[in-house]
């Protein structure tokens, strides 16, 4: 048979550790252990770490509901996915009833049990005879020995074909995978890695790395051995192309290039170019979390320049609204939370509301990303040679309100490491991870990560940076102890009797009668980064910490840890810092990210395009982290102006960006959203430049904070689903749609007397109109009707829309409820509430 | 039927529509068929959790002491009740009179001494980890269970710490955010008719709707979102209309004589609209009832306030389950976060108890589990437990299998993590019938 897979004898590279060495050993690789291991007996004896561990993976025994479960079965544990060799070993050899026996191999229970020749709970595992079986008892038979100290470090992992591209549905092809080592021998390793597909309706796989071709699409074929995860792109195009029908279509942008080049490949046709209503609406919405006014719309309409598009983007890129929105979605990565802020700095302040101010100050003065990022991972309390008295009386001030003095005028914003539910190295370790990195790394808490490359010592490593940051306290640190003292006794508070609420009260009133007070403070105690002296003639034992996948540092220079971190989040080779913020931006314009979910990047999880994250990330770094470089090239992208509407080559595409994929406005943006949509005129007419009283103005959580005194937010920011910020996940926030979301939209009170009669809304004003001109006047009902259709949809309504809705005013008791029945029916259609 | 995208990626049909076939079908009937169904394995279709929020002390409630030395004791005696052999405090005579109805747990132990952890805890059935939050009880059950069209699934009253976790916010409850007033209309925000319109005027601006949420036509086939939102529609719609949501709500529509022994406590009405709402065909209800954080005042504050409050409600509940033969049906689970410190603190005049997780008691009643009696045990002083102990996951394991949930049945997160709904807990047995 034909076979028509177009294996590419590229080769693809884990990436896994900075080769020390690479230089490959010329020699041929080590047959596959299926082959060097069929016969009972022979030469070589089977290595703990190469061989018997993955096959024990391979066999299902360390996976959660057998041995690898926290409590073992049966008495006997392995560790959860392997990797932790040590005591794998030592499980399988020691203890009251060891597993193996040396001495008479074929009694030992690790065969007898899986071989079914004794009771075992997980069944038959091996057959008597098999290669598998062979390994373990030879490997029993030679001493059950351990891996040698310190173990074998694995270079690389290489799988080919690097990519599999295959045109017909239920192709099979094998992959091969090898193992290259440290010490420069290569083996074949095929039978001994796990595999999986990311998405089984594209390809299946089996245990013997025997790939299936299924419905078109593309997705990874992921190869797990030993520490390594590598990625196999697996691709199957969506039509055939026998006649080369299909065109191969050229970028406008360089962005544009990098997507159509995948989309090419696949034998994607993309979607047209949306209209001027579509963009308007979906950049406005977008970028600047803002519905566009009746007003904008026909103005944009009306506007016969060609470059009217990138202008928009221009002019919205300057709005506060931007600038709010945006603010919004780096408290969401960052996790602004005014409920783990409680009291923070002792006099029960509002530190969310700071946290938002001083992320909108930067934003809206375009400061780089880095630079802004850095205020939060290196921040302190104090600015740069404050003494303890100035930073008081400098808080005094801002916390009094008094004039010209701003919290977002401070060096640092230390709210990020004072948050109740960050004191800890670990959640430090986790939170830091995901705000900066876009890593989860949750799982390599207690074991390996089962989807990535991190094992429990890379995290124990890199938490180790965190833990000298003091924060959440209310009190100063050492150094401003002296200080603080005068300070109490200067303002004769009596520290004993005056526990926490109290002791912030009498702050508080001391601070509202001018005085300055003294505050917490956010502060790396050195105390604790000194080196821990071993006892005579030995050398002091430093505390050193390690960068994810990177080197070991000595914390004993007398500098913030965090300064290490930080200057690895700017090292251009950084693979995840600008990636994370960058994957993030596109995942808002988009309905997906490059890398899906965004907070993911884990090697078992790749980018859909590979290519375009790549450009992204470095022009990003390249542009010094300038973040409105970002939106102004995704939002004059043509891969960011196509239309919803599909083809039927890209109809079920929804992670190679070849078409607007509908999605639901952000909890903000929605509420925003019907708010603008049924104001008044006057009161819609500045919304781009309003900041309070909006809901991407809210600084916290909760919507508690809402500075504008729209109480009303808060109970429709949960039901749309508000990020809550509060585990580390960008699932925080909810995109889904829910039941209650259109019972809200359908029958909530707030909504019904927007559109019926409220102050200042729409539905008064056109009210007044009818009194003029009269309940029938036809004129002034159409321009009701077209006026209703800018406002909600961005449109005029069609000659059909048009007449349905005169026919409904016909029927209606006045003109008034006409009016508000349509309203109520736009804001209920889907195409209100959806981003399209 | 249409399919969802859930977020343990596995594709489900969404809502069963029952409410919407047959308008009338009551829930005694659903039961019925259910029942026709699945005769072998008898359980409870519906549950109700009291979260009894700052941790009630157990030595003053149901595991009373009265010959532990005085600054155990404390100054409660017990009294019996209508099964012999078990006594409870004399606070507490409603529910003395009808203990055959509920079992107690005692001795059910755990370490975690703060508030939010302990009720984490309890109402998951997990102990917190910091990389996963664990579904509350009653998401769980939602996701578990069918449900009416026409009425919400889960219902807190007036909230709850249970959240619907990684399984997604479909399974959350719908909060009333208030109590009802003794006779007093109730009615919670969005799902009945406002502003005066009617369901005439709602059906014409539907018509319109349709009319005119054309636009994406043949793209909802590739659309779960559209096809969600539209499905959505319908159901509030339904929701909306639904005499039988909007009177589910309404304790006032209650008969007074049925109403009355509910007292005018708002925990108390609170029990008296869980019944409504079991009845009417919800399938969790959660009710909060705060303030059993004790430092001080301890005896003052349970004497006069707090246990006549739980007794007059929880009796009531108990009974009015019961007469409307619901209790056979309805797993009921009674717990704080933790009990409270057997030595009684000095700190104040009249001194109080505090934190205490090694040892506290929960309560059990409905479906399979077997009323009066009692599980388990504890030392002289109400220390720790005698014997081995339950875990708070041990408790709520047997209320999922009473519900007819396997404990140990895993669901994905959205990362693909496989994680069980109740991580380290063993049924115990002899709870259940």
């Amino acid at each position: 048979m034909f076979c028509r897979t177009i294996c590419r004898i590229l080769v693809a590279w884990s990436i896994l550790i900075p080769a020390g060495s690479q230089a490959v050993d010329a020699t041929e690789p080590l047959a596959d252990a299926r082959q060097r291991f069929t016969e009972a007996e022979g030469q070589e004896v089977p290595d703990f770490q190469r061989h018997v561990a993955p096959l024990l993976g391979r066999l299902g025994c360390n996976g959660r509901n057998c041995h690898g479960s926290f409590q073992g079965r049966g008495g006997f544990r392995l560790s959860l996915f392997g990797y932790d060799f040590p005591s794998d070993h030592e499980a399988l050899t020691r203890g009251a009833a060891p597993r193996v026996s040396v001495a008479n191999p074929d009694e030992s229970l690790a065969l007898r049990k899986p071989l079914g020749l004794e009771d075992h709970e997980g069944g038959q595992r091996l057959s008597e005879g098999s290669w598998q079986h062979h390994l373990l008892r030879r490997w029993i038979a030679a001493g059950a020995n351990p891996m040698p100290r310190g173990g074998h470090r694995i270079e690389r992992l290489q799988v080919e074909p690097a990519e599999v591209f295959s045109e017909s549905t239920g192709e099979k092809i094998a992959v091969r995978a090898t193992a290259f080592w440290s010490d420069g021998t290569a083996e074949n390793v095929t039978s001994l890695c796990r595999f999986q597909t990311n998405d089984e309706h594209v390809a299946r796989v089996d245990e013997h790395g025997v790939l299936t071709v299924g419905e078109p699409g593309d997705t990874h074929l992921i190869v797990y051995y030993d520490s390594a995860v590598v990625a196999v792109p697996v691709m199957r195009p969506a039509v055939s192309d026998s006649a080369g029908a299909i065109i191969a279509q050229s970028g406008r942008t360089e962005l544009d290039r990098r997507v159509l080049t995948k989309l090419n490949k696949l034998r994607i046709v993309p979607s047209e170019i949306c209209t001027d209503e579509e963009f308007l609406r979906r950049v406005s919405l977008d970028l600047a979390g803002t519905l566009p006014s009746a007003a904008e719309v026909e103005r944009f309409l009306a506007d016969g320049s060609s470059d009217k598009r990138a202008a928009k983007i221009e002019e919205l890129l300057q709005t506060p609204a931007y600038a709010a929105w945006w603010t919004t979605r780096l408290c969401d990565y960052t996790g602004n939370n005014e409920q783990r802020l409680n009291n923070i700095d002792g006099i029960q302040a509002n530190g969310a509301s700071d946290w938002y101010d001083w992320i909108y100050r930067r934003v809206s003065r375009n400061e780089p990303y880095d630079r802004l990022m850095a205020g939060i991972v290196l921040g302190t309390s104090r600015n740069k040679d404050e003494s303890y008295n100035d930073y008081c009386a400098a808080m005094s001030a801002i916390r009094r309100g008094d004039e010209g003095v701003h919290f977002f005028d401070r060096e640092s914003m230390p709210y990020f490491w004072a948050r109740r539910n960050f004191t800890s190295a670990d959640d430090r370790a986790i939170g830091f991870a995901h705000s900066f990195l876009g890593v989860r790394l949750q799982c390599a808490q207690c074991h390996k990560h089962p989807f990535d490359q991190w094992t429990q010592s890379d995290f124990n490593g890199f938490k180790k940076f965190f833990e000298a940051v003091v924060a959440g306290n209310a009190r100063p640190s050492p150094q401003s102890k002296r200080d603080y003292e005068a300070m109490i006794e200067e303002l004769k508070l009596d520290e004993k009797k005056l526990k926490d609420n109290d002791r912030a009260k009498a702050l508080a009133a001391l601070l509202k009668k001018g005085r300055t007070v003294p505050f917490g403070e956010t502060y790396v105690d050195f105390q604790r980064l000194r080196a821990k002296p071993r006892g005579r003639g030995k050398a002091a034992n430093e505390v050193r910490a390690k960068i994810l996948g990177g080197e070991e540092i000595s914390l004993t220079s007398g500098e913030d840890p965090r300064e290490a971190v930080m200057r690895w989040l700017r090292d251009p080779a950084n693979p995840y810092f600008a990636r994370a913020f960058v994957n993030r931006v596109w995942a808002n314009y988009f309905h997906a990210g490059i890398v899906e979910p965004p907070d993911d990047m884990s090697l078992a999880n790749p980018p859909s395009n590979a290519l375009l994250l790549d450009y992204l990330a470095q022009e990003f770094i390249a542009h010094d982290f300038d973040m409105q470089w970002l939106h102004r090239q995704i939002c004059n992208s043509d891969t960011y102006q196509r239309s919803w509407q599909s083809n039927a080559t890209n109809r079920n595409d929804e992670r190679n960006f070849s078409r607007a994929v509908p999605r639901r406005l952000p909890a903000e943006v929605a509420y925003d959203a019907i708010s603008r949509a049924t104001a008044s005129d006057a009161r819609a007419s500045d919304y781009l430049q309003l900041v309070a009283g909006r809901a991407i103005g809210i600084a916290g959580s909760s919507g508690r904070l809402d500075r504008g005194g729209n109480n009303g937010a808060r109970f429709a920011l949960q039901v749309f689903g508000r990020s809550t910020r509060d585990s580390n996940c960008d699932c925080d926030r909810s995109m889904e749609a829910s039941l209650l979301q259109t019972v809200y939209l359908q029958n909530d009170a707030s909504v019904l007397a927007a559109i019926a009669d409220a102050k200042n809304s729409w539905a008064q004003q056109i009210a007044r109109e009818f009194t003029t001109a009269g309940e029938g006047d036809l004129p002034t009902i159409d321009r009701g009707i077209d006026q209703a259709f800018l406002r909600t949809l961005s449109r005029h309504p069609t000659p059909q829309d048009l007449e349905r809705c005169r026919e409904f005013f016909a029927d209606s008791r006045s003109a008034r409820d006409g009016l508000s029945g349509l309203l109520w029916a736009l804001l209920n259609t889907k195409e209100f509430i959806v981003n399209h | 039927m249409a399919e969802y995208q859930t977020c343990d990626r596995v594709r489900r049909r969404d809502f069963i529509k029952i409410g919407a076939v047959a308008g009338g079908l009551t829930l005694t009937h659903f039961l019925r068929n259910a029942a026709a169904i699945e005769d072998s394995a008898p359980r409870a279709t519906s549950g109700i959790f009291i979260n009894l929020g700052g941790g009630p002390s157990h030595l003053d409630t149901f595991d009373l002491k009265p010959e532990a030395p005085a600054e155990y004791r404390g100054t409660f005696d017990p009294i019996a009740t209508n099964v012999p052999g078990i006594a409870i405090s004399e606070h507490l005579p409603k529910l003395a009179a009808q203990a055959d109805k509920f079992a107690i747990v005692r001795g059910v132990s755990h370490t975690l001494a703060a508030h939010e952890l302990g009720s984490r805890y309890v109402n998951t059935g997990n102990r917190p980890l910091a990389s996963i939050e664990y579904p509350g009880i009653g998401a769980v059950v939602t996701k578990e269970s069918e449900a009416f069209s026409d009425l919400p699934p889960f219902v807190a009253i007036p909230n709850t710490p249970q959240r619907a976790g990684f399984l997604g916010v479909q399974y959350s409850p719908l909060n009333t955010t208030q109590t009802p007033k003794p006779g007093a209309p109730f009615s919670v925000r969005g799902i009945s008719l406002g502003n005066g319109l009617t369901i005439e005027e709602v059906e014409r601006r539907q018509g319109l709707l349709r009319d005119l949420d054309r636009t994406f036509g043949a793209l909802h086939e590739d659309s779960q979102l559209l096809e969600g939102l539209d499905r959505f529609s319908q159901q509030a719609f339904q929701i909306i209309t639904s005499k039988r949501a909007r009177e589910a709500f309404d304790v006032s529509r209650e008969s007074p004589a049925f109403a009355e022994p509910f007292g005018k406590e708002p925990f108390g009405q609170s029990c008296l609209m869980a019944t409504r709402l079991i009845e009417a065909g919800v399938r969790f209800v959660t009710i909060n009832f705060g303030g059993w954080d004790t430092h001080q005042q301890n005896f003052t504050r349970l004497k006069t306030r707090l246990l006549p409050a739980l007794d007059t409600g929880l009796a009531a509940l108990f009974n009015g389950l019961s007469d409307k033969g619901l209790l056979s049906t309805t797993a009921v689970l009674v717990t704080g976060e933790f009990g409270r410190t057997p030595k009684i603190n000095s700190r104040a005049a009249e001194g109080g108890r505090d934190h205490y997780p090694r040892c506290m008691f929960m309560l059990a009643a409905g479906g399979r589990v077997r009323g009066g009696q009692v599980l388990g045990g504890s030392d002289e002083t109400a220390s720790q437990p005698a014997g081995h102990g339950y875990s708070p996951a041990d408790v709520i394991a047997t209320y999922y299998r009473n519900m007819g949930i396997d404990p140990t049945r895993e669901f994905l997160t959205n990362s693909g993590r496989p994680i069980m709904i109740v991580r380290d807990g063993q049924v115990i047995d002899s709870l259940l019938a």
